[in-house]
């Protein structure tokens, strides 16, 4: 079979099976969508786990007149020399501490006060009822139970706490986020097998005629399944074209554009997927989509055309 | 060119034999009238030569190939070497008779320029010179079944099998159609032609196979439709 026929029968096809065609681009370019969601989401895990972890600190809050619950604290607020003990503790426990510095409770109302400048509850707050801290930055961040272990009882502390936790809690977040859109993902690559399934033994049955003749003559097996799955190729690459049009713009005006921006003025914690990441899982959604429609055409073709 | 040695075939176990034990050799460039009524076997026979089906028992050899020895992937090339024509045409109704015709050629890969050299070639060996382009619910039905038999020729195979070429057609027009059918085999072609037509064959006189109930009840050259008994 030449290659303009071949050309020639493809695009018959796909002129007389239009809506199934249109059909089958739609639903390859939702499912790989969702796919490329949920990859995105788990390389922003990843991207963030690293930076993140690295950056968030274990803090120790010192007492301020009203922790009374905690053991250190039953001598009411904390004293100057607790508070020296408490950082010559912690230069002895080098290298595990590899950097920490003092926030002073005029330094931590400021930040309260910035954070929640719009809030009312801030005239209730008293100043002295902000605790002064220690921020921590650990060379193992797993190993955060030995601050704990060593300064949870200590006199003038109140409470050690680690942001980890916190920042755990929003990867568990984004971790969910990206599994669910997997689990649609595969929900709508199951119905993008069971549509093509159905296009072929359509498209078989509308061109029933041709492939009998071309069985008679003897075309081989290969030659007359070939524009069936052409087609099929096709529709699989449109639609995986428009999954990842529509995932780059999600990524340049959503992430780079609008949450980046969004988040850039806050803490400077951000690091977020780009379109450098996009690029890296596009072969893969291409490669993918071109493998489903091939072995999806091929099995239905087995089934459907007879040659 | 066509062998069968104790061919025997049922569709399914429970059925009665469509084929039972047929011995038949039809040499290269033979003209052979496979006869009897429906439901005898004629149309199972021709399935057999071109691996519509597999027999229940007995070897089958077409053109050098040993049908039972011949791998699934290697049909195709088996049916490059028989051309085909049916009593119901089987014509692409969207395509031009020159279409359906060039449609074998582009199928099998040939180049244009064989296209065009040979489709009309083909169309003046049937009588349709000049009418490459209508389509086919502009011609009459013996215009149609020409076509179809330039479809079959295109390619220039071996080997024609006719399944009731002439069923559809008043008994003139069928006599042009087997005239066409004999000038193919005079150049060289192996034709056989399944038929109940009883004027076509007592008409043109050559090798008659008659079946009934699968079996073959007579073998004659030059015979008639029906078994002339001497007096």
């Amino acid at each position: 079979m030449r290659p303009g026929f071949l050309l020639g029968e493809v695009g018959n096809g796909l002129r007389r099976n239009f809506s199934m065609f249109v059909s089958v681009v739609l639903v390859t370019m939702v499912s790989l969508f969702f796919l490329g969601v949920g990859l995105l989401a788990q390389a922003q895990v990843s991207t963030a786990k690293g930076e993140w972890y690295d950056r968030v600190q274990v803090s120790i809050f010192l007492c301020t007149p009203d922790s009374t619950d905690a053991p250190g604290c039953t001598a009411g607020a904390v004293t100057p020399e607790q508070r020296d003990q408490i950082e010559s503790d912690l230069q002895g426990l080098e290298p595990l501490v590899t950097e920490y510095f003092y926030e002073s409770n005029a330094e931590a109302y400021d930040r309260f006060t910035e954070q929640f400048r719009n809030s009312s509850a801030l005239e209730s707050v008293p100043q002295e009822s902000i605790p002064a801290s220690f921020r921590v930055n650990l060379s193992d961040p797993s190993r955060y139970d030995v601050i704990r272990a060593a300064f949870e009882q200590a006199p003038g502390v109140d409470s050690v706490e680690d942001q980890r936790e916190v920042v755990d809690r929003l990867f568990a977040f984004l971790g969910a986020l990206s599994w669910g859109a997997l689990a649609l993902a595969v929900a709508m690559v199951v119905c993008a097998v069971l549509l093509i399934s159905t296009t072929i033994r359509l498209t078989a049955w509308t061109r029933r005629k041709e492939t009998a003749i071309q069985r008679m003559v003897g075309a081989s097996a290969f030659s007359i399944r070939l524009p069936f799955i052409l087609e099929t190729v096709v529709a699989a690459l449109l639609g995986a074209a428009l999954a990842v049009a529509l995932l780059w713009a999600t990524v340049r005006f959503g992430i780079t554009g609008f949450l980046s921006e969004l988040l850039a003025g806050e803490s400077g914690l951000v690091s977020l997927v780009g379109e450098r990441d996009l690029w890296l899982i596009t072969p893969f959604l291409v490669g993918g989509a071109v493998l489903l429609a091939v072995v999806t055409a091929w099995t239905a073709l087995r089934r459907h055309v007879r040659v | 060119m066509i062998t069968m040695e104790r061919v025997s075939l049922r569709y399914a176990k429970a059925d009665p034999w469509a084929l039972d034990e047929v011995d038949l050799d039809v040499r290269r460039g033979e003209f052979c009238f496979v006869v009897g009524e429906s439901g005898s076997g004629k149309s199972s026979l021709l399935r057999l030569v071109i691996l519509e089906q597999r027999p229940t028992r007995g070897r089958v050899l077409v053109a050098g190939h040993d049908l039972g020895e011949l791998a699934p992937r290697r049909v195709h090339l088996l049916r490059r070497q028989i051309g085909t024509v049916f009593q119901d045409f089987r014509l692409l109704s969207g395509k031009t008779v020159h279409q359906n015709v060039a449609y074998v050629l582009q199928v099998l890969g040939a180049s244009r320029h064989e296209i065009r050299q040979r489709v009309p070639e083909t169309l003046d060996l049937v009588g349709l010179q000049g009418k490459g382009r209508r389509l086919p619910h502009e011609l009459s039905g013996g215009e149609q079944q020409r076509v179809a038999i330039a479809r079959a020729m295109v390619n220039k195979p071996p080997i024609l099998l006719a399944d009731e070429p002439t069923g559809n057609l008043d008994p003139d027009t069928s006599e042009e159609i087997v005239a066409i059918l004999d000038r193919i085999n005079r150049a060289g072609t192996t034709v056989v032609m399944a038929t109940h037509d009883t004027t076509i064959v007592d008409h043109f006189r050559k090798r008659v196979v008659q079946l009934q109930d699968g079996q073959v009840v007579r073998d004659q050259a030059e015979g008639g439709y029906r078994q002339v008994v001497a007096p």
